[in-house]
């Protein structure tokens, strides 16, 4: 019993691996350019494969390059380890970008490898500080958190003038920690409304015309809050927003000109008046003017795009993946405003490890190639992560993009709003605790000045007694 | 006539349990084949009108589980395998050899099934780099990181242990006077009789193992030596997942244990019914 067990496994990894396309891109012979080191698991690969090629079962040195077959090398290529987090399209993107600089740069050949979500990567590095197996760039969330770790190479002793200037003010603070530039800006969000101007047609309102104010959007809402069956439930609803409630919450509460980090930088302040009335507003929207469902912000992506949801609350990064998931028009504004505009950055940056000198300049290029100008467009076409540079405004391929989807030139002109929220320890537990706080009066088991309280003196604590 | 009602009765919960059971699978097969928008829509819709099949292909290509599975398949057989061989023997001797300090060590190993998975990650870590300083074969990145942490289970001899206890000293008397060993019996006798528990044992541990994914993402970084637990992640994103992809990912990447457990549980079946001696 257990041999046929062990032999059908079997059979089935020989039948798996013969019709496996094979992974790894064979070596040409004697190549200008050199066929990066390991595999670049895309379909552009799988594609260019034969069916009947095996892929070799041990590990392939064959496909390393000893020397650089430049014609006239200078130095030996100095090779580097990317370790990213990003799945999907948007990570096809990246390793789409990784091939292009790889072939263009003979020099630097780099190794990238995906590593899962923003939380895995953080347990890599992690573990990967304790056995010095760190790579040499990393893309990951939060960044700026590994300032105090001592493994990193501050961005901010390497950036030129030129990029200070030419990089968005607010990208820089998303990646300050104290008063340092610890890390490059690579795949940055805003959070935005995304809504389905069919079913504002339907509803009587202008679909060129999202909201704009907060009431403003719990008037538009309530008009697209509809029970279509009359059955007593609601099948259409008004609004929702994405799973991390927080960012938005933080957007309120600083377009209600309240703040989260005290000036000194040692507790939250979102308790505050301005910070209440926010979460007040929220909660309004689910019990007061029901125009939001309870608790589900689970669903809400896949509501919306199943055009169950009028407005959503979500990351511009999506723009691209949500227009083409949709079967009715998308419309994009930047989030309503209240006493200002604020749009909080999100995202995640490039991290550079401490190695070699020479191991560090490679690294810098490659960060500096993969942020410069065109590779900031392509992002942004292909996903909706915001350009980074202000210089772009000259780009061919930007000018013809924002052409061609007014949605995108709606990001772009929100750019002017954009802000970061500063970074501190507490600041993954501060988010978990706002989720929380939300939580609790969309549920209506505490009021938002409790909600909030709690919250504040939960993280207030932690940091004090840090 | 009562009898043929309770029959019914029986049947009809039954197969209400088992259509609770068999929903998700049910799901996930109908998911794989919908577009993005069809995925969420109320009321379900069990049949998509125009199943995508291309979904299977997308999904198969978006990372290279070929190779994936491939690995999965040896790294969980050669855990299983290791775990029934290490776990017999020390069984064995804690259920039918005295020794001296044998239950304080047999608390010992129990104990050690408390400490959170998570807590050893590193320090293993660090011992799997350190071996790979001494040999890269088994070192970070290799099967030897993926497999040698998990030969050895506490489950695995806390459950056989108690399956041999069962087993009456007569059969041990009676092997002894046929001239066996302590080897020859374990080997001849209490094995053969154990299969109800062996069967569990491998397909717990084969299961554990197809489905771990924290470890092999920590410990390897080329992909010719990870699984298909970190393929699947390659749909989870962001911005949202692809749901799609993401099932027909998980159709196949389920169905080996599904096979692994449609040729095991005759076992389960049989140990209800087999004791061996009557007493």
């Amino acid at each position: 019993m257990k041999k046929l067990v062990l032999l059908s496994l079997v059979a089935l990894g020989v039948i798996a691996m013969a019709c496996a396309p094979a992974p790894t891109p064979a070596p040409t012979a004697a190549p200008p350019t050199v066929a990066p080191p390991t595999v670049a698991p895309k379909p552009t690969e799988a594609a260019a494969a034969k069916p009947t090629e095996a892929p070799k079962p041990t590990e392939v040195p064959a496909a390393k390059p000893t020397t650089a077959p430049t014609a006239a090398p200078t130095s030996a290529p100095v090779k580097i380890t990317f370790w990213y987090a990003l799945s999907g399209a948007t990570g096809q993107v990246v390793e789409a970008m990784v091939a292009k600089f790889n072939q263009t740069h003979p020099n630097i050949p780099v190794t990238v490898v995906f590593q899962g979500t923003y939380a895995d990567i953080a347990n890599k590095l992690v573990a990967a500080m304790t056995a010095k197996t760190l790579p040499d760039v990393a893309q990951m969330g939060g960044a700026p958190t590994m300032a105090e770790s001592g493994v990193i190479v501050p961005i901010g002793d390497l950036v030129s003038k030129q990029d200070l200037d030419d990089i968005y003010p607010g990208f820089w603070d998303y990646n300050k920690f104290g008063n340092q530039i610890v890390s490059m800006p690579f795949n940055n969000s805003i959070p935005i409304v995304y809504y389905n101007k069919d079913l504002f047609t339907a509803a009587g309102l202008d679909p060129n015309k999202p909201p704009t104010t907060w009431d403003e959007l719990a008037k538009m809402a309530q008009a697209l809050t509809k029970d279509t069956n009359n059955d007593g439930k609601i099948e259409q609803w008004g609004l929702n927003t994405n799973t991390d409630t927080h960012w938005y919450l933080t957007a309120m509460i600083m377009q209600n000109g309240g703040k989260i980090l005290s000036d000194d930088g040692k507790k939250v302040v979102y308790n505050s008046p301005e910070g209440v009335e926010a979460l007040q507003f929220w909660a309004d929207l689910v019990n007061k003017y029901k125009v939001m469902p309870a608790n589900q912000h689970a669903q809400a992506n896949a509501d919306f795009v199943a055009g169950k949801v009028g407005m959503i609350m979500r990351s511009s990064a999506s723009l691209a993946s949500v227009t083409t998931d949709a079967k009715f028009k998308v419309g994009a504004a930047p989030l309503p405003c209240k006493k200002t505009c604020s749009e909080p950055l999100g995202g995640a940056s490039f991290l550079i490890f401490k190695t070699t000198p020479e191991k560090q300049k490679a690294a810098w290029e490659f960060t500096q190639w993969m942020t410069n100008g065109d590779n900031t467009v392509d992002l942004f076409i292909k996903t909706g992560y915001v350009p980074l540079r202000k210089s772009v405004s000259d780009n061919a391929a930007l000018k013809d993009y924002l052409k061609s989807s007014p949605n995108a030139q709606i990001l772009v002109d929100s750019l002017k709003y954009s802000c970061a929220i500063p970074t501190f320890g507490e600041l993954g537990n501060s988010d978990e605790q706002l989720r929380l706080a939300i939580q609790k009066v969309e549920l209506a088991s505490a009021s938002a000045k409790d909600a909030m309280d709690a919250a504040a003196a939960l993280i207030n604590k932690n940091m004090a007694g840090q | 006539m009562l009898k043929k009602l309770e029959s019914s009765l029986i049947h009809l919960l039954l197969i209400l349990g088992a259509i609770v059971m068999v929903m998700p699978f049910a799901w996930m097969i109908s998911t794989s084949l919908k577009s993005q928008n069809e995925v969420f829509s109320y009321p379900p819709v069990w049949i998509p009108p125009n199943p995508i099949w291309e979904n299977y292909v997308r999904a198969w290509q978006a990372a290279p589980f070929a190779r994936y599975f491939v690995n999965s398949v040896i790294i969980a057989l050669a855990v299983t395998l290791g775990t029934l061989i290490t776990s017999s023997f020390a069984a064995f001797a804690f259920a039918r050899i005295r020794f001296p300090g044998r239950d304080a060590l047999f608390a010992i190993y129990l104990s050690s099934m408390m400490i959170p998975h998570q807590m050893t990650i590193i320090p293993s870590f660090l011992v799997l780099k350190d071996f790979g300083d001494f040999s890269p074969a088994l070192g970070l990145d290799t099967y030897f990181a993926l497999i040698a942490p998990f030969i050895a289970s506490a489950f695995g001899i806390f459950l056989l242990r108690q399956s041999f206890l069962t087993l009456p000293n007569e059969l041990e008397d009676a092997a002894i006077l046929d001239g066996c060993g302590k080897l020859g019996f374990l080997w001849r006798i209490v094995i053969p009789l154990s299969r109800p528990a062996l069967a569990t044992l491998a397909l717990f541990t084969f299961m554990a193992n197809w489905n771990s994914y924290l470890w092999p993402l920590i410990v390897t970084n080329s992909n010719t030596m990870r699984t298909v637990q970190i393929g699947l992640r390659y749909f989870v994103g962001q911005e949202g997942n692809q749901w799609g992809l993401l099932m027909a990912a998980a159709v196949f990447v389920t169905l080996p244990i599904v096979i692994v457990y449609l040729l095991v549980q005759r076992q389960f079946v049989q140990g209800i019914a087999v004791t061996g001696i009557k007493q």
